[in-house]
């Protein structure tokens, strides 16, 4: 099948492209024109719109027991007035990403021992491939062999089986130590805290698993959930923790979290610019923004100890904290009022990171779904970065007081289409090693997002006027055409198989059940797993 | 009538085309029993929402009063395994008996250094308390009111003293407190709805000082498993109705008993492919019921019987382990060429939407 997607504004960053002219798909694979010329079996006219890549969200909770727990506990969402929740059944979500013309998308925090769950969710979304980060830094065997200083061989030996075993793509770090000191009783926990009873702190547990992920050559760098999100002055926690990183790779989730100074009349300020200051000094941080929106949402994390402290926030007034071998989970509901001082500077700070960062190859476009909004307020955060004016709008509706502790009023920058495609497409595709999509390449994936220019700029991304997967033409202007299912993305870094012994004699003795009996069995999964390559 | 008891044989795609037919002229169907693997139900729901249907669990009861304590309050859970390796404190609450994974006789495996201390509340009449456990003691009908006494002392409250309980309860308040990590443990089988959220509440109030835990014990029937893929599927947890081309969740409307008590529900599928429990409905709708091998014959027969692999015996499945606290993958026992319930439902929807096609 070849199909042609002709005389479109065609913008790869990927290859520096950005001109009138056509993409070629044969069958799944975006190909060179064909040489000698051939007729295309599909001709499709995109003259005057935008052709790029398919979208690529890195951190987005679509999937697992936390998720669905957060489905049950509020029941009430589900009749929301627009009929999208803010934990979308899972059919919903495939649908929504793919009108959108996103195609692949990270579920990004996976505890191991609950992973055949999320694969048996992640199997249930249609259209779009999906891949997890697995959860490590809190369990105990981890903190056992830090106590015990313990090779790097052996860290990194434990980290790989049990990426294999979850059929990770890679390493999500939640706030180190954090989850079993709670466990201890503590209810606060920063980078150079020391987990009770190991005498391991934050800082050392974040450099042992950086290593083993350097060591294991996974493409995508530690993904790191820091300590302390969510609290005034917090800068300080990310600002130190960048520091910590040293030449090693790493990436911050969900950043806007810990953008927050301690100035002004309510002791709550913006302290993005600190951080976008950070970022352009230290090129081996990347970072996601995790965008505060206005709406009922659930918060959804598996930093119990930041969740429990935050059950007197919940609106509405219910929520689930659930302890479990490393992480655990807390889901806590929670409405973002623009007539809120706090929540006011959150939305601030998010934007300020996006627009005072220096570059979009290392800052992503996220809202930490559901955290900070749910994904279908993307078109409305795409539409306020590629527009000044509409920020005004919206900032004329918030507290003027909050607007006075961020510099985001004062921002003229606007995002143009190539950097939207930078931050959504070829930026991902390089962070995550995906090295088959995120570009219009030849022998790229024919997963294809094609946008009508329009003034509402929210509509045209709600609604892409055409979207492939595989070269498939599955969404028209928001329509469903042809519904198919995606596959699923992981490494497998090799691992000495010693590791197994020992996890079984800790987990016969500890837990009283087999280490294996969490595995993640690809046949009875029904799962299509593509395996990424390590970096060589 | 028809019955399939072999596999993959005429009389199967006989029994298939049978039930197809009966689910298609009914108005109000309903698919009870449920009690099956995650692929097995992910096809019951598909088959739900094309024949407008309604989906109940035997077990969805007990489900939904835990689930009710999180989703009017709030709730703090631990799973078993962590449970066994850091409690150094456990209060059971009612007739439940947790498994012997748990090994409540020996210290919590990640602090040996402490003793595992166990107060058993109301544990009824049958129990036989192993020796070193603490009793308070009361009927199974006094566990809310015990339960409202020990929350009231651990907020500080003084108790009148004339209370026959009052000098255990008190000694149990105290205990409960100096807990590292503590861990309540029941099974909503036992307790009414009540007790449920007034021990969600009690172990909160025990976090403002120590650790506390909630550890639900599991229904059978894989209701934890089904839930959770009805959850990501509909949105909620069972009984949901699929008729009005959205879900709906509505635990008395839904009740499949109800609806066939009632004669709201004008036709029946019984699920159970985990154990040998006949469906347990008397109701003039016709029925078709997928069994497990063994299962007894029941009077009036039903219209269809299917006999169906048992997950994780005859077939691989995907189901709720209660020992994890978690779905699990688990490889066939005893490999057989027995059906799967996902293989019969989704043969029977892809008959019904076959012949509908051909109505068109």
């Amino acid at each position: 099948m070849l199909t042609l997607l002709a005389g479109g504004r065609v913008i790869d960053p990927a290859h520096g492209r950005d001109d009138l002219g056509d993409v070629w798909i044969e069958d799944d694979r975006v190909i060179a024109p064909p040489d000698p010329p051939r007729p295309p079996d599909a001709r499709h006219d995109v003259s005057g719109m935008v052709v790029l890549a398919g979208g690529i969200d890195i951190h987005s909770h679509i999937a697992g027991a936390n998720v669905n727990t957060a489905r049950l506990l509020l029941p009430e969402l589900h009749d929301a007035p627009d009929g999208h929740a803010a934990v979308p059944v899972s059919e919903v979500i495939g649908r929504l990403y793919a009108a959108m013309g996103f195609t692949t998308v990270v579920e990004p925090a996976i505890s191991p021992h609950v992973a055949v769950q999320a694969q048996c969710e992640l199997d249930a979304i249609p259209f779009i491939d999906t891949a997890t980060l697995t959860v490590l830094g809190n369990g105990d065997f981890l903190l056992d062999l830090l106590r015990d200083g313990e090779s790097g061989d052996a860290v990194a030996d434990y980290c790989a089986r049990t990426l294999a075993a979850s059929r990770g793509l890679g390493i999500k770090v939640i706030n180190p130590g954090g989850a079993a000191a709670l466990k201890a009783n503590a209810r606060a926990f920063g980078l150079d805290d020391v987990v009770p009873g190991y005498g391991v702190s934050s800082r050392a547990i974040l450099a042992a698993v950086q290593d083993a992920v350097i060591s294991l050559r996974i493409p995508h760098p530690v993904h790191l959930h820091c300590s302390n999100l969510g609290l005034p002055g917090n800068v300080e926690t990310a600002l130190a923790t960048i520091a910590a990183a040293g030449d090693r790779p790493l990436h911050l989730a969900h950043l806007q979290f810990y953008a927050y100074g301690t100035e002004g009349p309510q002791g709550f300020s913006s302290a993005a610019p600190r951080l976008a200051e950070a970022l352009a000094a230290n090129p081996q941080v990347t970072a996601d923004v995790g965008q505060v929106m206005f709406g009922q949402t659930v918060t959804v994390s598996s930093d119990t100890l930041r969740q429990f402290g935050a059950r007197a926030q919940a609106h509405p007034r219910k929520w689930a904290i659930w302890e479990g071998e490393g992480n655990g989970g807390g889901i806590v509901p929670y409405r973002y009022r623009r007539s809120s001082f706090a929540n006011a500077v959150q939305f601030a700070a998010g934007l300020e990171l996006f627009l005072l960062s220096p570059d979009p190859w290392r800052v992503f476009f996220t809202t930490d779904h559901p955290n900070g909004a749910p994904f279908t307020a993307y078109p409305d955060l795409l539409a306020l970065l590629m527009s000044r004016e509409l920020r005004a709008q919206w900032i004329a509706t918030l507290p003027k007081a909050a607007m006075d502790v961020t510099t985001l009023p004062a921002i003229h920058r606007e995002y143009s289409w190539a950097e939207i495609a930078t931050m959504t497409r070829a930026a991902p595709s390089r962070l995550l090693g995906l090295a088959d999509r995120g570009h219009l390449g030849p022998a790229a994936r024919a997963d294809v997002a094609v946008y009508r220019p329009q003034a509402d700029h929210a509509a045209m991304f709600r609604n892409a006027a055409m979207v492939f997967k595989d070269g498939r033409l599955i969404c028209r202007d928001g329509e469903v055409v042809e519904t198919l299912h995606g596959g699923a993305l992981s490494v497998s870094p090799g691992f000495d198989a010693a590791i197994d012994a020992r996890l079984a004699r800790y987990y016969d003795h500890v837990y009283g059940v087999k280490h294996t009996a969490f595995d993640v069995a690809t046949a009875a999964s029904g799962r299509r797993f593509e395996t990424v390559p390590c970096r060589t | 009538m028809i019955q399939s008891i072999a596999s993959r044989s005429g009389e199967l795609r006989a029994a298939v085309a049978e039930a197809a037919s009966l689910l298609r002229r009914s108005r109000t169907p309903v698919i009870g029993g449920m009690m099956t693997d995650i692929a097995g139900a992910e096809a019951a729901i598909a088959l739900a929402g094309a024949i407008g249907g309604v989906l109940d669990h035997a077990h969805a009861g007990p489900m939904l009063r835990d689930l009710d304590a999180m989703r009017e309050a709030g709730v703090i859970t631990v799973t078993p395994t962590e449970a066994r390796a850091r409690a150094d404190m456990v209060l059971i609450v009612g007739a439940a008996r947790p498994s012997a994974m748990l090994a409540l006789d020996v210290p919590p495996t990640l602090a040996p250094e402490r003793p595992r201390i166990v107060w058993h509340l109301c544990p009824g009449e049958a129990a036989a308390t192993p020796a070193g456990e603490r009793v308070v003691g009361g009927t199974p009908a006094e566990i809310p009111a015990r339960l409202a006494l020990l929350r009231a002392l651990v907020a500080g409250r003084t108790m009148f003293a004339h209370l026959p309980a009052a000098p255990d309860l008190a000694a149990c308040a105290e205990a409960l407190q100096s807990a590292g990590y503590g861990v309540a443990l029941w099974s909503a089988e036992n307790l009414d709805a009540m007790a449920v959220e007034m021990l969600c509440g009690l172990i909160d109030d025990l976090n403002a000082r120590t650790r506390f835990a909630g550890l639900p014990l599991a229904s059978p029937g894989n209701v934890a498993g089904i839930a959770q893929a009805t959850a990501w599927r509909t949105g909620y947890p069972l009984r949901v109705g699929l008729a009005r081309n959205r879900a709906e969740h509505d635990p008395w409307r839904f009740d499949a008993g109800r609806l066939l008590a009632a004669g709201e529900a004008d036709a029946a599928v019984w699920i159970n492919a985990i154990d040998t429990t006949p469906p347990p409905w008397r109701s003039a709708a016709p029925l078709v019921a997928m069994v497990a091998p063994g299962t007894p014959k029941r009077r009036p027969s039903a219209a269809v019987t299917i006999t169906v692999g048992r997950p994780a015996v005859d077939h691989d499945a995907v189901l709720h382990d209660p020992t994890l606290g978690a779905l699990a993958a688990k490889a066939a026992s005893a490999p057989s060429d027995l059906p799967s319930v996902a293989e019969v439902l989704n043969a029977i929807r892809a008959a019904i939407g076959a012949a509908e096609v051909g109505a068109c």
